[in-house]
């Protein structure tokens, strides 16, 4: 029990990432109406992006001194960002390749697609990089002790709830103080009804993956922040808690999902403290059922 | 409002055929309307009052027949393209963004204009006050009246020629169904045309120019307003409740 | 002629697994293909199955395992039965609270039910002996026809190398035949349950259930027997497969990739079509099994064959959806209604 403090900040940090992860699944449910079961696989290609941009820039002897405490530097933050663009823009490509021209089936050929797409974006990965992992930081980083709480946290971490704080705070300004963000508003609501009113349906459909790719490559190199490596059964490994988060926030509510991460997080960490950690996902899955037979619309939920 | 001699017709609908998919539900329908009218379409249950709408609007492709607005044939034309030429289309459910406020539910309905249109949206206040006060609310927790009125709004933000409304009084109680067609009255006298469906036969031609009988997906009559509303036959036959 | 022994053997090696496949297809097909529940779990209902045979019909612990209880030694036929009981049981957890809801909630919990079972399969030693698994898991009728067969063989030591080969590989050929007539019968009744009462609700279910519920047909209640009975189906193939391979770990049932395989047998054989399940099954283990051949003689590693292996069937099965969502089997060009959007059923 008196670890109870230090496993709270590990929950803090674990479910910070899930819910950037289940943001994104949240926003193709409601605009696109099908849950994406490859989202996770699109984490793990975020992380490996990185992984590769990274080894490039540092090919071309760009630096990567570590920035004040944190255990990466310059070349690290550039692949970051890029793998963010380079995601959002393969996710936007898939959608082409793939969902769009599935948009007339119905939600249930969509998921089943997604699912042949997160099987094969694992492989592909690992026919890149191979099974084994991949380490985007060699060194082990000393954390810090806050005295009086009695927990340790490492810088990494920090930069890892502020990165996640950052999003939140700039996916909820663009949702509600942006003309693209309301149109995304108005197709969560009813899609149909927002192409009759004249909305741009199609560059709603674009931001949404642009948004959610992002999101999710955030997550998925964040994780390798926090575990030090990547592998490619990264995403699928979260998958369970990441929909678990979603749909105990309420399906289709990007808000739900932020909360519904947080509390999936904490309840996993915490758990830990009674039952072995292998059973992690199992917790999730636990509190997902009885979200189910309790309230299935969720916390924040949506009519959908 | 009354057509000038001799001017076209804002909307003709020339002998559509349509439904959906394999269903045929209209059966050579012809309908006019000037600019600034107000038409009624009316006619049991059933009778492809609706599907006309939305054949109209471009939400279902006609299989015969052809459509022209404005001069132009918008026949088999996609809604989000008809909507740039100047017709809105208000759905009978559904019809508004219930988790957006009812300023965001009329910024949407300016979505493709680039331009500030804060003098739109004053003006879409003057017609309806009640919505003023109540612009920061959001639209799911308002009440069926209020709610038609944002969605009439929203249909009004681009400044349409003509605006389709799909039964306006459906569901709602006798004095907010009197409330919404004292609206549409107004919204009429700033010269928009006025196509509605409706059930609620009675109020509706009583402020329209003209009106059409539609049933079993054809044209059974039509005539002035008046007129029908003092058509004993039609009274019996469709005004009934 | 030592080929031709070799081939043969490798045939009844293929046609076991492919049948085995077939089972699964068929249990699916209640499910999905009747029904139209999204069930991704299956690779759970198949080790559920398998450890439940071969922990009813195994032998009890021995000093070396970490197992210590179970292990009855019961007839190969318990054992089939209750695989099919206990993933039944598995069914009802996941679909009472899934199955008034949305086609997704399913889909999630069958991927955490797998993924649980998968867990407690691995962490679970006491139970399941954990990652080193079940051996000895003894298959039916085999020291009678090991006997037979060493008898026989016995008797005529002048024929033939290429005959002690064929012949003293036959315990699969009786193998083999079990699984045909288990995969026989268990169509036929999948047959004769598509054209009851029972199968055309079902169907009445999955094309409208609103139309369904209103004339006063319990859906829920007719879901969950579907999920169930299907379920209790692909325990009866794991079962099958447990016998076969005499020894499982957890391993044998990597997550989601069989599920994946078998969801691929159905959309392509053609979904609601108990031949489609089974001709699917052929062709896409034929396809997998067809691959493993060929990434041999390409310069890949392993894990990258493997990989490339999972990538084909994938980009098969966005194919199939792409081009041909109804399947090999169905005649009509259009999608069956439940499977188009619900936009369109309006």
């Amino acid at each position: 029990m008196s670890r109870l403090p230090q496993l709270i900040v590990y929950g803090i940090i674990s479910g910070s990432i899930i819910s950037l992860g289940g943001i994104g699944v949240s926003l193709t449910y409601s605009i696109l109406g099908f849950s994406n079961f490859a989202h996770g696989d699109i984490m793990a290609l975020g992380a490996y992006i990185c992984f590769g941009v990274f080894v490039l820039f540092t090919g071309l002897g760009i630096g990567n001194t570590p920035i004040g405490p944190l255990s990466f530097g310059f070349s690290f933050v550039l692949s970051f960002v890029s793998a963010l663009a380079l995601t959002a823009l393969a996710t936007v490509v898939i959608d082409r390749i793939l969902f769009k021209r599935l948009r007339k089936a119905g939600s249930i050929i969509l998921m089943m697609a997604s699912i042949g797409l997160a099987l094969g974006l694992r492989n592909i990965l690992q026919f890149f990089w191979g099974p084994q992992p991949h380490y985007y930081i060699e060194k082990i980083q000393v954390a810090s002790v806050i005295p009086g709480l009695g927990i340790r946290i490492k810088p990494d971490q920090i930069f890892i709830i502020i990165t996640t704080v950052a999003l939140v705070v700039l996916v909820h300004c663009f949702l509600q103080y942006t003309k693209m963000g309301k149109a995304m508003r108005a197709s969560a609501d009813n899609i149909a009804l927002a192409r009759v009113t004249g909305i741009n349906t199609d560059r709603v459909i674009l931001w949404t993956w642009v948004i959610g790719g992002a999101l999710a490559a955030t997550a998925g190199i964040l994780t390798g922040i926090e575990n030090k490596f990547i592998t490619p059964e990264l995403g699928w490994q979260m998958l369970l808690s990441v929909f678990a988060a979603v749909i105990l926030g309420g399906l289709g509510n990007p808000y739900g999902a932020i909360l519904g991460g947080m509390i999936i997080g904490l309840s996993e960490e915490v758990s830990t403290a009674f039952i072995s950690t292998g059973y992690k996902p199992a917790v999730a899955f636990a509190i997902m059922i009885i979200m189910l037979l309790v309230k299935p619309t969720g916390l924040l939920g949506r009519r959908k | 409002m009354p057509t000038l001699e001799g001017s076209m017709s804002l909307l003709t609908v020339d002998e559509i055929t349509g439904g959906y998919g394999d269903m045929e539900v209209l059966h050579e329908v012809s309908v006019e309307l000037d600019t600034g009218e107000i038409v009624t379409v009316i006619g049991p249950n059933g009778a492809g009052k609706s599907t006309l709408m939305k054949t109209i609007f471009g939400l279902l492709q006609p299989t015969g027949g052809e459509i022209r607005f404005d001069g132009k044939s918008i026949t088999g034309l996609a809604p989000d393209k008809i909507v740039r030429l100047g017709m809105a289309y208000v759905p009978q459910v559904e019809n508004v963004f219930p988790s957006l406020t009812a300023q965001e539910n009329l910024e949407m309905g300016a979505f493709i204009l680039s331009h500030n249109y804060s003098d739109r949206i004053d003006d879409i206040y003057e017609l309806f006050p009640l919505l003023k006060a109540r612009r920061r609310q959001r639209v799911g927790k308002m009440s069926g009246g209020e709610r038609q009125m944002v969605a009439m709004g929203r249909a009004l933000m681009l400044n349409p020629k003509l605006i389709l409304l799909d039964e306006p009084s459906a569901a709602l109680a006798p004095n907010l169904a009197a409330m919404i067609f004292d609206r549409i009255a107004a919204i009429n006298q700033t010269g928009v045309a006025i196509l509605i469906v409706e059930q609620n036969a009675k109020e509706s031609l009583k402020l329209s120019d003209r009106g059409y009988v539609l049933a079993g997906g054809r044209n059974r009559f039509e005539d002035t307003g008046k007129n029908l509303l003092m058509n004993k036959e039609i009274g019996e036959l469709y005004l009934g409740g | 002629m030592e080929h031709v022994v070799g081939a043969i053997n490798y045939i009844v090696f293929f046609a076991i697994t492919a049948g085995t496949y077939g089972i699964l297809s068929l249990g699916l097909n209640i499910q999905w293909g009747f029904a139209g529940l999204f069930n991704i779990g299956i690779a759970g209902f198949y080790a559920l199955g398998a450890y439940t045979a071969a922990l009813i019909s195994g032998p009890p612990p021995s000093a070396w395992d970490g197992r210590m209880v179970a292990g009855y030694e019961l007839p190969f036929l318990v054992g089939l039965l209750a695989a099919a009981v206990v993933c039944g049981i598995a069914a009802l957890l996941i679909g009472i609270p899934t199955l008034r809801l949305r086609a997704e909630y399913l889909a999630i919990a069958s991927i955490g039910i797998a993924e649980i079972i998968r867990l407690v399969l691995k962490n679970e030693s006491w139970l399941t002996n954990g990652v080193w698994g079940l051996q000895q898991i003894p298959s039916p009728l085999y020291k009678t026809i090991r006997g037979g067969v060493t008898a026989l063989l016995e008797a005529h030591p002048d024929w033939p190398p290429w005959a002690y080969d064929l012949i003293s590989k036959s315990y699969n050929w009786f193998y083999l035949l079990l699984v045909i007539v288990v995969l026989f019968v268990l169509y036929l009744v999948m047959q004769r349950l598509v054209r009851s009462p029972w199968g055309r609700v079902i169907k009445a279910i999955r094309e409208d259930e609103d139309v369904a519920a209103m004339s006063g047909k319990n859906t829920f209640s007719f879901k969950i027997q579907a999920l169930v009975l299907g379920a209790m189906i692909m325990g009866i193939g794991g079962s099958l497969y447990a016998h076969y391979a005499r020894f499982i770990s957890p391993s044998s049932f990597k997550p989601l990739y069989g599920t994946f395989l078998v969801w691929v047998m159905l959309i392509l054989g053609g979904s609601g079509n108990n031949k489609g399940a089974v001709l699917g099954s052929f062709v896409v283990w034929g396809i997998w099994a067809g691959t493993d051949f060929l990434t041999g003689y390409l310069p890949f590693t392993a894990s990258q064959a493997a990989a490339l292996r999972i990538i084909f069937i994938g980009i098969l099965l966005e194919v199939v959806l792409l081009w041909r969502p109804q399947g090999l089997l169905q005649r009509e060009r259009r999608l069956p209604k439940f499977l188009r959007s619900d936009a369109d059923k309006k």
